[in-house]
């Protein structure tokens, strides 16, 4: 190791060896402490690659081949950018980026206003606090095939509760509509059941961000003399601003890739108007087994998020530091 | 500015009494300093006055108005906090503007910048306006949190230990800047400490606190020439008075029934071995710099007192010592004043 090497910022390897002083090596002989550092961390570093980074260059890989998952002793033909050609003039493809858009943008914004506006009542010190925050965030900790067939079974139209109790309030029968068969309604009723789903997680790091909120910043604002309205929008809103944001994150992602309750819900229907980016993407790969072409969509999904993501991580430390 | 007049003021936490009894008058534009020992309760009742605890029992007026069960805002106190209690993702500018921008006064930009700046140069963080809070070091955090009470006119200032986390220059700096202030803008201030030479050198009165209780008021002077009891004897001087027993060295007129005596400097007079009432022998001579005390034996017991730089003195030198005026205090440690019996 060289002079330069220890006085540069140090790599993990260089911060473990120096939280441990008295030298390993005295008893392997032969082996310097960065050697034996670097034989501990190996196993984690190759299952790291194994599973993460292995998959995602197959993928890409096999986006520019034509190889079919059906066929796998078939001839395999480099398909070049074929493939990324005719995905992104594809209207359908576009379609079902639209709905996903469509979808993300929707959640996020119930979800975010309807988690912190939970969050910030069950805040406050009440009998049955911790009761109910455990009552809340129920839904989060089911399964989502659970979630997807018992709410299939509330949307029926004629015995479902969801129409039973939705109905009257609209005051039509309820048999006159169908949630997840109506082209309108149907996007909605994926809607729905997210926010249900996970609203209560959103709710969570609200939690998180106004717990973390010092109670003597509102004692500073109260003798300021600032009314409670001032106090949330210039003590409570911008300290949680960054949880609020991390949650946004985190739903964002995760809903771009929504597949299981759509899937379950509505596979994509009626028509293609629930067809988000992972039911076309499920399409292809299993049920055209277009591996390849699949691949390349898979590719093109994951640069999206992967940008957008790092645009927005970006943000959320920026208004970290202010 | 307002008078603040706290009455048989209580409060219990967890069973335990921070506050007991308390009864102050504090006076227009009166620079008041409470002093206490950490735990004594002096968080506690700032804490009262300004309506961020609610008193067990006992009443709050300010300017002649009750206010024990108004809401903080209705009270108009500013508060320095002993910990920094800065709007964190607020800049500097912002935080000192933070109380200006109260609807409750109505006042134009132009207004509250010129008030900013003021009290930014005042408190000597001019040059970190546009810093965010967070970027400030814990004594810049304590003089912005100053000067957010300093920006405004309330009824009175209620500060907490607001310089002990400075370094000692920028303290002796802003003890002097605060009394100034406070006698410029006869401000009501109700200052809170430990430290002797704070409440020493800016109270127009003293207040002494033990264990939540009120145990004398008075002038700084009053205080330190009068105190009531040990304890209060003990707050305050350097070296801190030494206690001997009764009897030790011969004191002239011991009042009947005094169990310790409280011997100050300025209560003894070193002189020759011969002449003098006790023999003494100049142990230790510990230079601090500023001042040299003088550790004294006499009797089996120490003195440490307070020597005149003008005197050169060698360490192990027999002396005489004799005492003048010494202060009398009974076993419970209340004060016993010559020529009058203990309280029984
Ligand atoms: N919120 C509280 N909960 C419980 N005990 C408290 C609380 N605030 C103060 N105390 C107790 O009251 C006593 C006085 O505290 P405090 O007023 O902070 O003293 P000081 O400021 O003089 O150090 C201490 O024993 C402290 O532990
Ligand atoms: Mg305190």
């Amino acid at each position: 190791m060289t002079e330069a090497s220890t006085t540069s910022r140090p790599g993990l390897v260089e911060q473990v060896i120096r939280r441990h002083p008295d030298p390993v090596s005295v008893r392997f002989r032969g082996l310097s402490d960065r050697t034996i550092a670097w034989l501990f961390i190996s196993p984690t570093i190759v299952l790291l690659l194994a599973i993460n980074l292995f998959p995602l260059l197959w993928t890409v890989y096999l986006s520019f081949t034509n190889y079919r998952a059906n066929r796998p002793n078939a001839e395999l033909r480099g398909m070049g950018t074929t493939y990324y050609e005719q995905i992104l003039s594809d209207p359908d493809v576009w379609e079902s980026m639209q709905a996903t858009a469509h979808f993300v943008i929707a959640t996020i914004a119930i979800e975010t206003v309807l988690g912190f506006a939970i969050a910030y009542l069950i805040d406050r010190k009440f009998r049955g606090h911790a009761f109910w925050t455990t009552v809340i965030l129920i839904p989060m900790m089911l399964p989502p095939a659970v979630v997807g067939n018992f709410w299939k079974f509330l949307y029926q139209p004629q015995n479902g509760l969801f129409n039973a109790i939705v109905a009257p309030v609209l005051g039509v029968s309820p048999g006159s509509f169908q949630m997840l068969g109506d082209v309108q309604l149907a996007p909605w009723s994926i809607i729905i059941v997210d926010v249900w789903m996970w609203t209560p997680y959103v709710v969570l790091i609200c939690l998180a961000g106004l717990r973390s909120i010092p109670d003597y910043l509102y004692e500073a604002a109260e003798v300021d003399r600032a009314s409670p309205l001032r106090q949330f929008w210039s003590v409570t809103l911008p300290m949680a601003l960054p949880f609020i944001m991390l949650a946004v994150l985190f739903r964002g992602i995760e809903n771009f890739k929504m597949f299981d309750l759509v899937n379950l819900l509505t596979s994509g229907g009626p028509g293609s108007t629930t067809e988000v980016a992972s039911i076309t993407l499920k399409r292809a790969a299993f049920e055209s087994w277009r591996t390849g072409y699949a691949s390349a969509l898979a590719v093109i999904l994951f640069v999206t998020v992967f940008g957008l993501a790092n645009i927005y991580v970006k943000a959320l430390n920026r208004v970290k530091q202010r | 500015m307002a008078d603040v007049r706290l009455k048989g003021l209580s409060k219990t936490f967890n069973k335990r009494l921070a506050v007991d009894d308390l009864s102050l008058d504090i006076r227009h534009g009166e620079f008041f300093v409470l002093l206490g020992p950490t735990g004594a309760g002096k968080t506690t009742t700032l804490r009262l006055i300004a309506g961020l605890e609610r008193p067990d029992k006992g009443s709050v007026s300010i300017g002649g108005r009750d206010v024990t069960h108004s809401e903080p805002a209705e009270r108009d106190c500013a508060f320095v906090f002993q910990q920094y209690s800065l709007y964190p993702h607020l800049t500097v500018y912002d935080n000192l503007a933070f109380p200006l921008k109260s609807p409750l006064r109505r006042l134009s930009k132009e207004d509250i910048d010129v008030r900013v700046r003021e009290v930014a140069e005042t408190v000597h963080i001019s040059h970190k306006l546009d810093s965010k809070a967070t970027q400030l070091s814990g004594g810049e955090m304590q003089r912005v949190g100053i000067g957010r009470a300093l920006v405004r006119r309330p009824n009175i200032y209620l500060m907490d230990e607001p310089l002990s986390s400075l370094d000692a220059r920028l303290r002796s700096d802003l003890r002097l800047e605060l009394k100034r202030i406070q006698q410029d803008t006869g401000a009501t201030l109700l200052y809170v400490t430990h430290d002797q030479i704070e409440a020493m050198t800016m109270a127009s009165r003293i207040g002494i606190l033990e264990n939540g209780r009120l145990v004398q008021c008075g002038t700084p002077r009053e205080i330190y020439e009068n105190p009531a009891s040990v304890y209060v004897a003990t707050r305050l001087g350097t070296p801190r008075i030494n206690l001997l027993p009764a009897g030790v060295i011969p004191a002239g007129s011991e009042p009947t029934g005094t169990s310790v005596i409280g011997v100050r400097t300025e209560h003894v007079v070193l002189g020759d071995p011969s002449s003098s009432a006790s023999k003494a022998r100049i142990g230790k001579v510990e230079r601090l710099g500023d001042q040299t005390f003088l550790h004294v034996d006499v009797e089996g017991h120490k003195l440490v007192l307070l020597a005149d730089p003008h005197v050169a003195l060698e360490a192990d030198r027999a002396v005489g010592l004799s005492l003048r005026a010494p202060l009398f205090f009974a076993a419970d440690g209340a004060r016993i004043h010559a020529g009058q019996e203990a309280r029984q």
